[in-house]
């Protein structure tokens, strides 16, 4: 049996809604067995299912030349109706295997080059070999893709610069004060980007967060999800002297913090850096904050600015990726 | 001979600022290069410093251009125990042209003496309080080479301009303004010591003097300032790099 028998059937972000993704999609604990069941299918010889939120795919060995009895077999088996066809793709042999490297490398994910995909693919296989449902193709096809894979990530910049606001004000956090676990963070506005943001500094370790809204009850509903402590709205000022990191986000059509504001708690600051993050619109703090020595301020604006330079330098290493994932599928195809 | 000793350590250095910058600039991988290239221009140093204390029979810190090497030496010294221990590695790209100046401005015609006059009745107070006040002058030029380093990542990160393998490179706010204040605090505390010397050998009065005083009130000013009041990073910087650069007074009236 060779790669030429090898084919992929699958939906994705880009094909299909997410009420038809739901559908397709197979729990984690449950891809061994039903890669196991689709092996056991008429004409499979080998399956290895792979299911994420944004994909649900099928790598399929069939047992002979009949790639077309094979897929229909596993097309019943998902229940893919003629209805559902338009949402699927189909991948064979060589490109089959084209396919896998790209989703491997993240070429083929909503956020490119985004890593998380690697470890997903890996561990659907995992739990496909575990349950004896891969042979000679798919663990030969398989193992070739993390290797590309990982040549992808380690031979171009697939993975540099950030792709998304979270991310970048993180960065830029980190880039001022090194470790956040030295760092108080507050925020003002109790809002989703608030959370958002707030969280990924709470996975890094941030040592405190208060949280302060306008309705003191959502302030109260984040500062118990992040592990922080709510702050009435009119006294956020007094806690500024010990905040390192501000992220503001309210509703407000007026500047809420202002250069008096920061004025004030300068010298009890003792002058050391402070970042703040503005990601309201209308902006909740005044530009001319931004030209005190020690605070770095960034409002939306700037943080997209970096999120789409992210997205670009990604982009431009795309072709990159494609050569080196040519190349490979080029040499498993030829032997 | 001694010349070419010079050379190679001008050399290293040079080559070692070279591929710093080309590591910042090209795909933005660590190199460990610098700080090797550092430390064989460090050994180059102390062989010419070796061979002319020799000669001199002293401190080699009779003329202005063994006063350079010495403070090349120095600062080379402090970057290699700083830039390692506090992984402030950067430093090198910045430090070693700095070094590599240094070093061929001591090559320069009449910078160092031709025939170095070997020195009777050495005076123990006098050879320590040069040293160490050269020493103390590496770890401030270093503190100030730091203190350039967080003017840079300050304007970028100010201006927004973060797309640059400088900034990907550099070391957070926090960890360079570390840094700038223990080099500082170091190069203080064996000025002190230097200048403790320095009145053990009886030079008070005198311009030197003076100058060293003011040099030496200047710097625990500024720390105690840092230390109590508190001050931006950005401030604490230019006053790190004006102060030394207005230290250097101290070489013009020896």
């Amino acid at each position: 049996m060779t790669i030429l028998n090898l084919f992929c059937l699958g939906l994705n972000h880009e094909t299909a809604p997410v009420e038809v993704r739901e559908r397709f999609s197979v729990p984690m604990e449950q891809i061994g067995a039903r890669s196991r069941e689709l092996k056991m299918l008429d004409g499979v010889s080998e399956a290895v299912v792979i299911s994420t939120c944004n994909r649900m795919e099928v790598y399929v060995a069939a047992d002979g030349d009949d790639l077309e009895h094979a897929e229909r077999s596993v097309k019943d088996n998902l229940g893919v109706s003629e209805g559902d066809g338009a949402h699927f793709y189909e991948r064979k042999s060589g490109d089959a295997m084209r396919h896998l490297c790209r989703v491997v490398s993240g070429l083929d994910s909503m956020v490119l080059g985004e890593t998380e995909i690697f470890g997903q693919v890996k561990k659907a296989y995992q739990f496909a070999l575990e349950a004896t449902a891969t042979g000679g193709v798919l663990n030969k096809i398989f193992q070739k893709s993390f290797g590309v894979g990982k040549r992808v990530r380690t031979e171009t910049s697939i993975q540099n610069g950030q792709t998304s606001v979270g991310s970048v004000a993180l960065d830029l956090a980190e880039k001022i004060f090194s470790d956040l676990r030295d760092s108080t963070v507050m925020v003002i506005g109790a809002g989703e980007m608030s959370r958002i943001t707030v969280q990924s500094m709470v996975l890094r370790g941030v040592k405190k967060v208060y949280v302060t809204n306008r309705s003191f009850d959502k302030a109260v509903d984040l500062a118990a999800e992040v592990g922080g402590e709510a702050v009435k709205f009119d006294d956020w000022a007094r806690v500024l002297s010990k905040v390192d990191v501000v992220i503001s986000s309210t509703g407000a059509t007026e500047p809420v913090v202002r250069v008096a504001d920061i004025e004030v708690v300068r010298k009890k600051r003792r002058y050391r850096p402070l970042f703040m993050i503005d990601i309201a619109v209308p902006r909740d703090i005044e530009h001319e904050v931004g030209e005190i020595e020690e605070v770095y301020l960034y409002d939306l604006d700037a943080l997209q600015r970096q999120v789409d330079e992210g997205q670009a330098r990604r982009k431009a290493q795309v072709s990159e990726c494609e050569k080196i994932i040519d190349i490979e599928v080029k040499k498993i195809t030829n032997q | 001979m001694m010349t070419l000793t010079l050379i190679v350590a001008a050399f290293l250095a040079g080559l070692a600022g070279v591929l710093g910058v080309r590591s910042v600039l090209g795909d933005g991988r660590h190199t460990r290069w610098t700080s090797v290239l550092m430390l064989g221009s460090f050994g180059f140093q102390l062989i010419w410093l070796g061979v002319r204390g020799e000669l001199r029979g002293s401190c080699p810190l009779m003329d202005a251009g063994e006063i350079l090497v010495f403070l090349a030496w120095s600062l080379t010294l402090f970057y290699l125990m700083v830039g390692a221990a506090y992984r402030v590695m950067l430093l090198g790209m910045f430090s070693a042209p700095l070094v590599m100046v240094m070093l061929l401005v001591a090559m320069l015609p009449g910078m160092l003496d031709v025939d170095p006059v070997r020195q009777e009745g050495v005076d123990y107070w006098g050879e320590m309080h040069s040293a160490i006040s050269v020493l103390s002058y590496g770890a401030m030029a270093l503190g100030a080479v730091s203190a350039v380093m967080l003017l840079i990542l300050d304007r970028l990160l100010k201006s927004g301009e973060l797309r640059s393998g400088l900034f990907r490179k550099m070391p957070p706010i926090h960890t360079i303004i570390g840094s700038v204040v223990r080099l500082t605090v170091i190069g203080v505390s064996f000025l002190s010591f230097g200048l403790g010397c320095g009145l053990m050998m009886g030079a008070m009065g005198g311009g030197h003097f003076w100058v060293a005083l003011f040099v030496w009130l200047a710097y625990l000013l500024l720390l105690g300032v840092w230390f109590v009041r508190g001050m931006t990073p950005r401030r604490m910087s230019v006053f790190v790099v004006l102060l030394f650069v207005a230290s250097l007074s101290v070489f013009a009236v020896l």
